[in-house]
């Protein structure tokens, strides 16, 4: 199982090569001139053409990117134009945040969503599916970031039961070490910062995971009615199996087979939908450092985190190829 | 006092909504009776009820259909009035289920063990024994390597595995009843025979009784003590196996032999007018529902109801003695060698796979060295068991595939190397028959529309198409209402016609048709031959894949045998049959039901299992 996994981590690496190439040449081709961005408004033709050179902007596209993937190899992003600093340890400062928002954003939408397929799936008939529908559709139809202002309000504001920005309350430090609150906090014994991260969490991660978890719950139901129907469904409850036995030991996995590669897919949307909700909770994750370095056109960090994007969006489906193959003996080779 | 017995049992199924709501009888008024260690036999075609008799049993009716009236008892109590969960603890203890299609009957993503020991813990195994006791329960239908079995999944193994496995299970908690339906319904003819032989020995050894609910009459003969036969959800006649054989006394019992093409001669089929009425039609039915097929009736058949009457040999027809007029049809005309031009030439065909990853690649081979010729208005049969090439053969010889070596040569012209002009050649004179014609049409076109479409791609103009369509359904026997239909509409052997009528739409010289008559009932089947023997008048030629020697034998001049992707034996259909030169041949001869009651299988001779 781990050489197939590094198996599909490895084909997925021309994907990735693929993907740095365009993103460098669609961020060449905007109307942009870093060299302009990194001197001080009123700079002189000769003193931009001097930064040019410097910064290697007048050689041929080819080349630049050439020197680019060389120095990425080696972890070296360049320097942010904005922030002057590097952009891998920007990158890397941010990532922890955004990780455990979209971790457990996943975790909420897979556990809402498998409980909702279930529950649909349960109800199929009764007079409480169209109902429990009705739910689903609203959580589908809102996006994550106007479940993340009706939180902020509802909870925050109104209710004042949750802190409404930030990853810990003001006065709180986070322990040195990963750069993920939680095991950093559990590693130094702070359970206070541990609560506190947790309190933070819980409304950012939870707007993120009901919009994510209204289609796993619909492409669970789907596939279990379909499931339902097989003969050796009839043939179990035939031998007298229990009808939620059925579903638990004989339909769900059977029909997870087909959910699993749609949670894949939907990662990235997930993903997208996580650095708008940093955004308005104020994390200090990949998506604030995204939107700051947009509105300064820092182009480094921005190829970084595209990159970023990218690599996580292929190592989340490799994963689930795998989990697929747990799941599915027909698939592995005999 | 009998194990089991069903008093005038009536099942209906609500059907439309409101006030328009009507209840027709799946089963009506059906009593039946089974001893401790006996096999009753329920013949029926699809839609005669039998699978809803198994359903009842169970107390999973599907949603719409409930019990009307009558009583089930089972050891002496009458199990409709108990409770659901009581009925459902009986489930695979007392009573045990074998289903048709065994692949298909095994959870896929569980192992053989897990299956197995999930049954046990039901029956209250302690969990130490499960694993003896499964192995234990595989070495019981003799299979082989019972210990290396238990970690595999239903799809590494065979058919005939899978159906061992679940006989193993339905054995386990030595049930006093077991419904079989259709057990070998989806297995090749020798391992058909081998797991009867199986059933018949451990039913035998537990004194089980058995209810084997199946649509061959002649299969049910074989292995049962006494049959029932169902038309329309009622039983028409009942009695012991080989009396009812020997001397039916309904009409229909008749026709269901004579519609059924024997391996052991070649005789005319019996052709009954129409289908065995629908669902809807039960709603309003009256009098003896197989009155508007009959060939005996009277006027006032159709106006009483008939009741079963008899005490060992019951029948439910006012004129039983009639019945022995129906006589067989004339036999079809003896063959004459074809004398017409070579229509298509194949010579060493093989089909060999790649298979593995980049590492520990090897080959597999479908088809090895396939050499035949045919000549114009021929039908050569094409037999073997699954697996053994049949199918890609047809797949070769229509393009849908390359062969990795040999030739073959249609109409006078190279159509090997399947460019341009060998396509163009293929269209001109050959059309494929699929197996399943629900998936072979498009369910959102129309019927006609389905039935030009090769000259729709050709441009032809529609009154020529219309005119074309009207012609085929006509020679099909399907009624020009139909036109304007959509696939979904039809029954199974109409959508077969269409399928049929859309290949001759392109007036081929040669129809490739795979299994095309394998999933019908024997009424149909008889339909759909009656068919395409009238084809033969227009000259086409046939290559006709089957499993079924029999209907191979009724329809083809030519047959080739295969095994194992190799032709082991190709000759004149009459001297393949009475004087086999192979093995193989020898032994799928054996292996097919044979035409009059044979004696059961015994316990003795049981063969080791191959599939």
């Amino acid at each position: 199982m781990l050489r197939t996994l590094a198996w599909r981590v490895a084909v997925a690496l021309p994907t990735l090569l693929v993907v740095s190439a365009l993103i460098f040449a669609a961020l060449r081709l905007l109307p942009v001139d870093p060299a302009v961005t990194s001197l001080p408004a009123g700079a002189t033709r000769a003193e931009i053409a001097t930064m040019r050179h410097a910064m290697g902007l007048d050689r041929p596209l080819p080349v630049q990117y050439a020197i680019w993937l060389g120095r990425a190899l080696h972890g070296d992003f360049g320097q942010s134009i904005h922030l002057h600093r590097p952009v891998g340890g920007l990158v890397r400062d941010a990532l922890p945040a955004t990780i455990e928002l979209a971790g457990s954003a996943m975790a909420i939408a897979s556990v809402l969503g498998i409980g909702g397929g279930l529950l649909l799936f349960a109800l199929r008939g009764r007079r409480l599916e169209p109902a429990l529908e009705t739910v689903i559709t609203l959580a589908m139809s809102l996006p994550e970031f106007l479940w993340a202002l009706l939180f902020v309000f509802v909870f925050g504001v109104a209710l004042n039961l949750l802190p409404v920005t930030g990853r810990l309350a003001p006065g709180l430090a986070q322990p040195p070490g990963t750069g993920f609150l939680f095991i950093d906090s559990l590693r130094a014994g702070r359970f206070d910062v541990f609560w506190s991260a947790l309190l933070h969490l819980v409304m950012p991660a939870s707007a993120l995971g009901i919009a994510f978890a209204a289609p796993i719950a619909r492409v669970l139901r789907t596939s279990l009615l379909a499931v339902w129907e097989q003969d050796y469904m009839r043939q179990a409850r035939l031998r007298g199996v229990s009808e939620t036995r059925l579903l638990l030991a004989h339909a769900l996995r059977n029909a997870a087979l087909p959910t699993l590669p749609f949670i894949g897919r939907q990662f990235g949307v997930l993903v997208g939908g996580a650095l708008l909700v940093e955004v308005i909770f104020g994390d200090p994750g990949i998506g604030s450092l995204m939107v700051d370095a947009l509105r300064h056109a820092d182009l480094p960090v921005i190829q970084a985190v595209g990159l970023a994007y990218c690599a996580a969006v292929l190592a989340i489906n490799a994963a689930a190829g795998t989990l697929q193959l747990i799941l599915d003996p027909r698939l592995r080779r005999s | 006092m009998s194990l089991f017995a069903v008093s005038d049992l009536t099942v209906t199924a609500r059907l439309g909504k409101g006030n328009e709501t009507v209840f027709a009888p799946v089963l009506r008024g059906v009593s039946l009776t089974l001893d401790r260690g006996m096999v009753l036999g329920i013949v029926g075609e699809s839609g005669a009820g039998k699978s809803m008799l198994g359903r009842a049993i169970a107390d999973q009716l599907p949603a719409g259909f409930a019990i009307a009236s009558g009583r089930m008892d089972f050891a002496r109590r009458n199990i409709l009035a108990l409770t659901p969960a009581t009925r459902r603890a009986m489930l695979g203890r007392d009573i045990a289920f074998i289903p048709q299609d065994p692949i298909a009957a095994l959870n896929p993503v569980r192992t053989i063990f897990s299956q197995l020991r999930e049954h046990f813990a039901q029956l209250g195994l302690p969990r130490h024994q499960h694993r003896a006791r499964a192995i234990e329960a595989l070495a019981e239908v003799q299979l082989p390597d019972p210990a290396d079995l238990l970690g595999c999944f239903p799809h590494q193994l065979s058919g005939g595995m899978c159906q061992r496995v679940l006989i193993a299970m339905a054995f386990a908690s030595r049930p006093r009843l077991i419904v079989a339906d259709e057990p070998t319904a989806a297995l090749d003819a020798p391992v058909q025979a081998r797991i009867l032989e199986l059933m018949a020995a451990l039913q035998r050894r537990a004194g089980t009784a058995v209810l084997f609910l199946t649509r061959d009459l002649r299969l049910a003969t074989g292995i049962c003590d006494r049959l029932a036969v169902l038309y329309a959800g009622a039983v028409v006649e009942e009695g012991g196996a080989a009396s009812v054989l020997a001397r039916p006394l309904h009409p229909y019992t008749r026709a269901l032999e004579l519609a059924s093409p024997s391996p052991d001669m070649r005789r005319g089929l019996m052709v009954l007018p129409d289908h065995m009425p629908g669902l809807a039609a039960l709603a309003t039915a009256n009098g003896c529902r197989f009155a508007p097929r009959c060939p005996v009736r009277s006027a006032g058949c159709a106006e009483r109801e008939i009741p079963l009457i008899g005490d060992d040999r019951r029948v439910a027809c006012q004129y039983p003695e009639r019945t022995s007029r129906i006589v067989p049809s004339p036999p079809p005309p003896p063959f004459r060698a074809s004398a017409g031009e070579v229509l298509l030439q194949v010579d060493g065909l093989a089909r060999r796979f790649r298979v593995g990853g980049l590492f520990r690649r090897r080959e597999m081979s479908a088809l090895e060295d396939a050499s035949f010729t045919l000549r114009e208005g021929e039908f050569l049969g094409v037999v073997g068991a699954s697996g053994s090439g049949k199918s890609t053969l047809a797949r070769l010889i229509v393009g849908l595939d390359r062969p990795t070596a040999g030739r073959i040569t249609l109409a006078g012209a190279d159509v090997t190397r399947g460019d341009a002009a060998a396509r163009q050649i293929r269209r001109a004179n050959l059309q494929m028959v699929f197996a399943d014609p629900a998936s072979a049409l498009n369910p959102r076109r129309r019927i006609g529309s389905i039935i030009t479409q090769a000259l729709e791609a050709a441009h032809r103009p529609a009154v020529e198409r219309e005119a074309v369509a009207a012609e085929l359904m006509r020679a099909m026997g399907l009624d020009s209402e139909l036109v304007a239909r959509l696939p979904g509409q039809l029954s199974g052997g109409q959508r077969q016609r269409v399928s049929i009528a859309r290949a001759l739409a392109a007036r081929p010289r040669l129809l490739v048709a795979d299994e095309i008559v394998a999933g019908f009932d024997v009424a149909i089947q008889a339909q759909l031959l009656a068919l395409l023997a009238r084809l033969r008048a227009s000259g086409i030629a046939l290559i006709f894949i089957s499993h079924d020697l029999a209907v191979v034998r009724h329809l083809c001049d030519r047959v080739v045998v295969m095994q194992a992707g190799r032709i082991v034996e190709a000759g004149e259909t009459e001297r393949v049959f009475t004087r086999p030169q192979a093995d193989y041949t020898r032994e799928l001869l054996a292996a097919a039901p044979p035409d009059i009651g044979p004696p059961a299988p015994t316990l003795l001779a049981i063969p080791p299992p191959s599939g």
